[in-house]
């Protein structure tokens, strides 16, 4: 994945980097000392590991992977131009339950049915995920192994991970026509007197009775599959 | 190649055994947490591993057989103790000149570098840090010496959340990065979740559980029926019971395909509540893959299971 880490970098490269740093320190992310310390060891970098680590800590994304190599979109925390990175940026919920490589599935699924992900698109690298959010690397390929079952995706060796489908959203005829008969459903359980918190327990403690019973069957029939093995 | 591998290991202090008849294999490339309760011997046993002990009873070896203690033994291992130990009238310099002229391997470039990137001055003396780049000094130390097996003993403890989280990024980057395995102890369980891949739990000295936290979660789940019939659920072990008076949740061994009984509904296990019901419950064990390929004597003298 960072094959190109020992490739030695030419001078042209190293002015392209410190650039790229005066640019940092007209932004205001590195004080006098620190651009002055890391334009130092830009014109003393050999290989191209040594000019990642200058840009580690200023850019989300880090590393470029092309040979344009001081990419520098400036952005820290998904904003700025997206060039080669990701279009998404997960987040966590601890509070959730949810397993943790779970909400990273369901949050590209998420991104894809709303369009913040298409077709082509590049999943965040392993490792920037590993650096934002502190997580198990073991994690972040769970999910994406995931979601390469699922087949909305598709690894790229030394590349990443791509999308490669799209989900397919439930015609709008067909929602209205759940939406009416759950409108239905709640009036009955009105009427039953039960309140709006009784309701989401019931329903909540119903679709997991139907999730475990649909999972269940699923890995009785083969092998367990990770979805299976994480909601267990 | 197991990165932790003790066999009846026990450590004495006068007499009381800190930790005894411990036996287990941590798999490489995993983050492996160690758990317990304060006293339960998680520093005694990471000592023993880095071989700044020497055991009573027993044996224990790293990095795929190499005893404990050993200079190959000691090249492959980086180790941060707990306090994140420095000299703290040095300069960062000089801990940096300190620990190169200590050790047969270190990475001055790589140490130099990454103290850039966390913006630690060299010129400042250690003492004068904050507490989460103390914390960060020591890791990059321990990490210049290019270990396979990075070792640190309750290293987030003293550390606020922006620190912890910047220091667990800094340990799981080496991971992608090198390859690194780690083995970290903690008392803090909610953040375990998301960093640790593999868990020991140790309780009293001994070892109570251990796998692979994917593995561990499966194998358990919470039943949440009625009270009255707690008593006669006897299908799977029951590791812990939580009673009420019309409800009982039972926290059991068992899969996602174990049946379950009618009127009871059955919920996944966290890790932390995992951890918990052990810790309660000193008597209960479970060790279903300690040694990969190899049989293991588990005699703890006790049941490997509980049911109340």
């Amino acid at each position: 994945m960072y094959s190109d880490q020992h490739l030695r970098v030419s001078d042209a490269e190293r002015q392209a980097v410190s650039g790229q740093l005066a640019e940092h320190f007209a932004a205001g992310r590195l004080d006098q000392a620190e651009f002055d310390d890391r334009v130092g060891r830009a014109m003393s970098a050999k290989t191209r590991g040594d000019l990642r680590e200058l840009f580690a800590d200023l850019s989300e994304t880090g590393a470029p992977a092309g040979p344009e190599l001081p990419r520098g979109d400036g952005g820290t925390q998904g904003g700025g131009p997206h060039g080669p990175g990701s279009p998404i940026e997960f987040r966590l919920d601890a509070a959730s339950g949810v397993p943790t490589y779970l909400q990273l599935v369901h949050q590209v699924e998420h991104a894809l049915r709303l369009g913040y992900l298409t077709l082509g698109d590049q999943l965040p690298k392993v490792r920037d995920v590993v650096a934002s959010l502190a997580i198990n690397p073991n994690t972040v390929l769970k999910a994406y192994k995931e979601l390469e079952t699922k087949g909305l995706t598709a690894g790229r060796p030394g590349q990443g991970t791509f999308i490669q489908a799209t989900l397919s959203q439930v015609a709008l005829p067909e929602l209205a026509g759940l939406r009416k008969a759950l409108l239905g459903w709640l009036v009955a359980a009105d009427g039953a007197g039960l309140d709006e918190d009784g309701m989401v327990a019931l329903f909540t403690s119903a679709l997991r009775d139907f999730h475990e019973r649909r999972s269940g069957s699923r890995t009785r029939g083969g092998a367990a599959s990770s979805e299976t093995e994480g909601v267990a | 190649m197991n990165v932790v591998e003790a066999s009846g290991l026990g450590k004495r202090y006068g007499g009381t055994w800190a930790l005894r008849e411990c036996t287990l294999a941590i798999p490489a490339g995993h983050v492996a947490a160690l758990v317990g309760p304060n006293g339960a011997g998680k520093t005694t046993l990471l000592n023993l591993a880095v071989g700044l002990a020497a055991p009573s009873a027993g044996a224990v070896t790293v990095l795929g057989g190499r005893p404990a203690g050993s200079p190959a033994a000691l090249d492959g291992i980086g180790f941060v103790a707990q306090d994140t130990p420095l000299y703290k009238n040095l300069s960062v310099a000089d801990m940096l000149h300190v620990t190169r002229n200590l050790n047969r391997r270190f990475d001055q470039p790589y140490a130099q570098a990454r103290l850039a990137e966390l913006g630690i001055p060299l010129k400042r003396k250690a003492g004068k840090l904050s507490g989460g780049q103390q914390a960060q000094l020591a890791l990059t130390l321990a990490l210049a010496r290019r270990p396979r097996l990075l070792v640190l003993d309750e290293p987030v403890a003293m550390l606020d959340p922006i620190a912890r989280h910047d220091f667990m990024a800094l340990v799981l980057t080496a991971t992608v990065d090198d390859g690194v395995s780690v083995l970290l102890s903690s008392h803090v369980l909610t953040e375990l979740e998301r960093v640790a891949d593999y868990l020991i739990l140790l309780s009293r000295g001994r070892v109570q559980m251990a796998g692979e936290v994917d593995d561990l979660l499966a194998s358990h789940r919470v039943l949440t029926g009625p009270a009255a019939e707690a008593g006669r659920y006897a299908e799977r072990p029951v590791v812990h019971v939580r009673r009420g008076e019309a409800q009982a949740h039972l926290l059991v061994r068992a899969g996602p395909d174990d049946p379950v009984p009618p009127g009871w509904e059955a919920h996944p296990v966290g890790l932390e509540e995992l951890a918990l019901a052990y810790l309660r419950e000193p008597g209960a064990a479970a060790l279903p893959g300690p040694a990969r390929g190899q049989a293991l004597p588990l005699d703890t003298g006790e049941p490997s299971e509980v049911t109340r």
